[in-house]
């Protein structure tokens, strides 16, 4: 409890240092996040474009304009990117300076991915809100808190998620030299099976039962279901069940390859 | 236009001959680089494919854009954003650093035009099997429409597919240039690529004013939609008329630019 504690506390200084560093390129988010909706918007134009020309689509054009919306908000608050930095502080042998340290090098990454979200937030939920406006006739909005309680819950399990799996992959550089490939083959097949680049509601019928329960799912798409679609009260229980369950057997399974390859360390230089 | 003008166009493209054997040579002796750009360019291919397959798994015709027309247009796209990508945006994405480590100051007390310099010094060659790619797509898509386009058709597809190389890349450097008053530009970069997107798919997918947008102020659509309408057998030579003037109208405001941001130039090193 008291190592808890004294992390929560590093976290909360290392973040707030983190802060006042990156307040220095304010003009750098705003841009970075005009990036971020663009793809979003040049989908939720084509479909909408598809749908109102009369092609037969599982889902209709609400569910469709409350997704593209919503998905680079999500897909920003659930990201991650230590992976390549990870792998770089274990193969250049920085990662000694931190054994050293009081604060364990991934609570560093914790700080810095926290710090840069509280950013984006700031500079891209106005740009949603524009957005929202312009198409408020045709979006999903949840009655009740309770869609969006959930909706936040599932974001932040789906945060871990995503920070877990970077874990994995960044770790496997205490046995490997270069995982960027690794990194690269996992990214692009993120951005399907997450619903990045098309709602997973459009996939294929032959890859139903695949497409519902892979990881991906979770980090991305689920969230977004949670308001844009209407999933049954059994459907979030489960999804919520299976997306706490990836959490936690990805987490044990990242702290397993974490400690392991912590022993196995022997520095660049040392 | 006199003698001496032609002369230095001459050395110009001399330079840039060597500047290409040089990148030939590089490439060589780092085979494993060509080898994973050429997987990860099949492999991002065949994801950026994958909206259009879906979405005409629901419809045979969009605005009559059929599969066969959006897989030539895509075959185009990605001749021409794999010419941008293996000549020009090597460049571009160094423009930060060029203007904020005074590396720039180099360049100008060199005896070349220091824009033709820091717009096609580098080159990536290894971008240039996505250009491979996508001529064989274009075939594939050609073959798959049964068209036969006449030799007026082939020329007006080049000089439109031509046009949107200069235009984009005009578009892309003019971006880059506001790094004399803004300093960092790097997320400049990140949107331009973002916004590229767009020409995966027709113009007429978008609505009239986005249509406009990008014909005139981020004219993607003579990367793509244009050539594929030429190709097709679509279009006239009007529109190649108007390509051509606006592409000289845009080298020349971006020669004017690049003037304009040296005149503002304070030098990063003095």
């Amino acid at each position: 409890m008291n190592t808890l504690m004294r992390n929560v506390r590093v976290l909360k200084r290392m973040t707030s240092a983190d802060l006042s560093q990156a307040m220095v390129y304010r003009g750098a988010w705003l841009l970075f996040m005009a990036a971020n909706i663009t793809v979003p918007i040049i989908s939720l134009l084509i479909w909408r474009t598809v749908i109102a020309n009369g092609a037969k689509l599982p889902i209709d054009e609400r569910y469709i304009t409350t997704y593209f919306v919503l998905l680079s908000f999500v897909t920003m608050a659930t990201s991650s990117w230590l992976t390549g930095f990870l792998a770089n502080d274990i193969r250049l042998g920085k990662l000694s300076s931190w054994m050293v340290r009081p604060a364990s090098l991934l609570v560093g990454f914790v700080a810095n991915n926290v710090t840069e979200k509280i950013l984006k937030t700031v500079a891209l939920v106005p740009m949603i809100g524009v957005l929202w406006w312009i198409f408020r006739d045709s979006m999903n909005i949840p009655a009740g808190v309770g869609r969006w309680l959930l909706f936040a819950v599932s974001v932040a399990l789906g945060a871990m998620l995503v920070f877990t799996i970077d874990i994995l992959i960044g770790s496997l550089a205490f046995w490997m030299d270069d995982v960027t490939a690794l990194a690269q083959a996992r990214t692009t097949i993120a951005n399907v099976l997450s619903g990045a680049v098309v709602p997973l509601a459009l996939m294929p019928d032959w890859s139903r039962g695949f497409v519902d329960f892979q990881p991906f799912r979770f980090t991305v798409s689920f969230p977004v279901e949670i308001v844009a679609g209407n999933l049954s009260s059994s459907d979030l229980l489960v999804g919520l069940a299976v997306q706490l369950g990836y959490v936690v057997v990805l987490g044990l399974f990242a702290r397993l390859v974490w400690t392991s390859g912590l022993k196995s360390y022997s520095a660049v230089g040392a | 236009m006199d003698r001496n003008w032609l002369a230095k166009q001459w050395r110009h493209l001399k330079l840039w001959r060597r500047f290409f054997a040089q990148a030939v040579v590089r490439e060589t002796q780092f085979r494993a680089h060509f080898v994973s750009t050429l997987v990860v360019s099949i492999v991002q291919l065949g994801l950026g494919i994958v909206p259009i397959l879906l979405l005409f798994g629901f419809t045979s015709d969009v605005r009559g854009w059929s599969q066969a027309n959006v897989i030539v247009l895509v075959g185009i796209f990605q001749i021409v954003t794999g010419l941008i990508a293996a000549f020009v945006a090597p460049n571009l994405h160094r423009m930060t650093t060029y203007l904020t480590q005074g590396e720039l100051d180099i360049v100008l007390v060199r005896p070349v035009s220091s824009q033709f310099y820091l717009t096609l010094r580098w080159i990536n060659v290894a971008e240039l099997g996505d250009v491979v790619l996508g001529l064989a797509v274009l075939v594939f898509g050609l073959v798959y429409s049964g068209a036969s386009p006449n030799a007026g058709e082939i020329l007006q597809t080049v000089v439109l597919a031509g046009c949107g190389l200069v235009l984009l890349s005009c578009v892309w450097s003019a971006m880059s240039y506001l790094a004399f008053w803004l300093q960092s530009v790097n997320p400049i970069g990140n949107i331009f690529i973002e916004l590229l997107e767009s020409g995966r798919y027709p113009l007429a997918f978008f609505p009239a004013g986005v249509r406009a947008f990008f014909t005139f102020a981020f004219p993607v659509g003579f990367a793509s939609t244009f050539p594929a309408q030429a190709i097709l057998g679509e279009l006239g030579w009007l529109p190649v008329a108007g390509g051509v003037a606006l592409s000289v109208v845009a080298v020349l405001l971006v020669r004017a630019l690049w003037r304009l941001g040296l005149r503002n130039y304070a030098s990063a090193s003095s």
